[in-house]
């Protein structure tokens, strides 16, 4: 579908596939950001509402980073007045064979862990948790942010340098 | 080996015993190595080192816990008809068929903007002019940059900068928006809002042009609309809309003390070259609507001469500050 050059996000076609490609990161994004579950969807609402708006002059190959922008740019005046408090689900907890003690263990490290990300700055955590649960290279995610590459890896680093202090009590 | 290594860098013998390891690290590794070594990018005399140290341990269960987390379930079909819905509820709403509704609302929008520049200009706001051959590069109270090009003018107020950043522009200017509210520049033809950017403004009598360098600018034109992206240019010329690819440069070439033209009307490129040199242009049995493209200097003036006048096929008598533009064949 990439190769035909008449490709119009006016489609519906085009534009769903857009949407499927797209829609998650784009919540996933917001969620990480703000916390909160309400505005990820808004923001999803809004920058796809404006992409259909918009569809006769954005082509597919820019619509990527058209609903990131939107989306960046609905919040950019919002004050955080509510304190962040992710939740994220684990995959493997639910079941698993391992000793009761082992389960204890590694309860009390994942909550440590949610605790050290709630207290982490905003654009350190998007960074983290884009790369971790949704996999996304330090270039896509710069990309995203609208900064360089280095300036992806610096905020990995302080996350990963800040998520140990806290853990280990330092 | 660290021993060494750390006495080889100089420093070995001044730092106290516990943080020694530590130092010594950092001047092995790279810059951000902890976001290099999740992407396994470390060469393997870092990773090395990296595992020997004492905080890897949790660094590795960080690794691992964090791979496992998972965001909050999000319906994608459910989400895309809501799109879908509130694309219908606005479609629904645009239609208006009434003309007289659309003139009273031009009518209205010029009242807003005829007593906007009435009040604009009768209040005491901060004026920044700048003459025939100068530029000028003005700080705004949040750190917005704007530089104005010849014979160019802003006006705005700064003590409600906090509150409204409105700048009414006539002539041209780059501007570098800082991040936060709305930023709005109106000139006589067209209105041009962002959040944070970089953008030229250009409006001189019947041409008006806007280049995005950075983020996305709205741009207001006879009552439209239109989003401009990064690396685009919108042209309209005697109210006629034109958009043209811009160069792929990250500032206006005027800022490095040059003007770029492509496919503009001579006429416009002859008043530039006027205001950039500070001279009186005339001209004679020449087509002043043929399309320019090129780019002249505006401190060599001579250079910048033959620059119009070679791609054109005209020429030109240079005296004082007075220059005459002339047919090739005309004696």
């Amino acid at each position: 579908m990439e190769t035909k050059k008449q490709d119009n996000v006016c489609e519906e076609s085009v534009f769903g596939t857009i949407f499927n490609t797209h829609s998650r990161t784009v919540f996933n994004y917001i969620y990480y950001k703000f916390g909160n579950e309400e505005k990820a969807h808004d923001a999803v609402q809004e920058a796809f509402v404006k992409l259909w708006e918009n569809c006769g002059k954005v082509s597919p190959s820019k619509a990527k980073s058209f609903v990131y922008t939107v989306a960046n740019n609905l919040y950019l005046n919002v004050i955080k007045a509510e304190k962040v408090r992710l939740k994220y689900a684990d995959k493997t907890l639910k079941s698993t064979n391992e000793s009761p003690e082992y389960i204890m263990e590694e309860k009390q490290f994942k909550e440590k862990l949610d605790h050290a990300l709630n207290s982490l700055p905003d654009n350190q955590r998007t960074v983290f948790l884009l790369n971790r649960i949704d996999g996304k290279k330090y270039a896509e995610i710069a990309e995203m942010e609208g900064v360089t590459v280095k300036a992806i890896e610096k905020r990995m680093h302080l996350a990963l340098k800040t998520l140990r202090g806290k853990i280990d009590g330092i | 080996m660290r021993y060494s290594l750390a006495d080889y860098f100089g420093f070995g013998v001044a730092l106290e015993h516990f943080n020694l390891d530590y130092r010594v690290k950092l001047e092995i590794m790279q810059e951000n190595y902890l976001a290099k070594w999740l992407n396994n990018e470390l060469t393997e005399v870092e990773l090395e080192e990296f595992k020997n140290s004492d905080e890897y341990a949790t660094y590795q269960r960080i690794k691992e816990v964090s791979g496992r987390l998972e965001a909050p379930d999000f319906d994608t079909e459910q989400a895309l008809m809501a799109v879908k819905n509130r694309q219908a509820l606005k479609e629904t709403k645009v239609v208006q068929l009434h003309p007289f509704k659309k003139f009273l609302k031009v009518a209205a929008a010029v009242a807003v903007l005829i007593t906007g520049s009435y009040f604009y200009l009768n209040s005491l706001d901060e004026k920044v002019s700048t003459q025939y051959a100068e530029s000028k590069e003005v700080v705004l109270p949040d750190n917005s940059k704007i530089v104005l090009n010849a014979d160019s003018e802003i006006v705005y107020d700064k003590k409600n900068w906090d509150n409204e950043r409105s700048i009414v522009l006539s002539g041209e200017a780059f501007f570098k928006v800082a991040k936060g509210k709305r930023f709005t520049v109106t000139t006589e033809t067209g209105t041009v809002a962002v959040l944070g950017t970089q953008f030229n403004v250009e409006q001189r009598d019947g041409f008006f042009e806007v280049t995005c360098y950075e983020g996305l600018v709205s741009v207001v034109f006879n009552g439209k609309e239109t989003r401009l992206p990064a690396g685009e240019s919108l042209v309209a010329i005697d109210g006629v809309l034109t958009a043209i690819p811009s160069p792929e440069t990250t500032t206006p070439s005027w800022i490095s003390k040059e003007s770029s033209f492509q496919s503009i009307p001579l006429r416009y490129v002859l008043s530039e070259f006027e205001r950039q040199h500070n001279v009186t242009v005339s001209v004679k049995d020449i087509d002043v609507n043929q399309l320019y493209t090129g780019t002249f200097s505006n401190t060599d003036t001579e250079l910048a001469l033959k620059s119009i006048s070679v791609p054109s096929r005209i020429k030109f008598k240079f005296e004082g500050n007075k220059v005459l533009f002339y047919a090739e064949d005309t004696p």
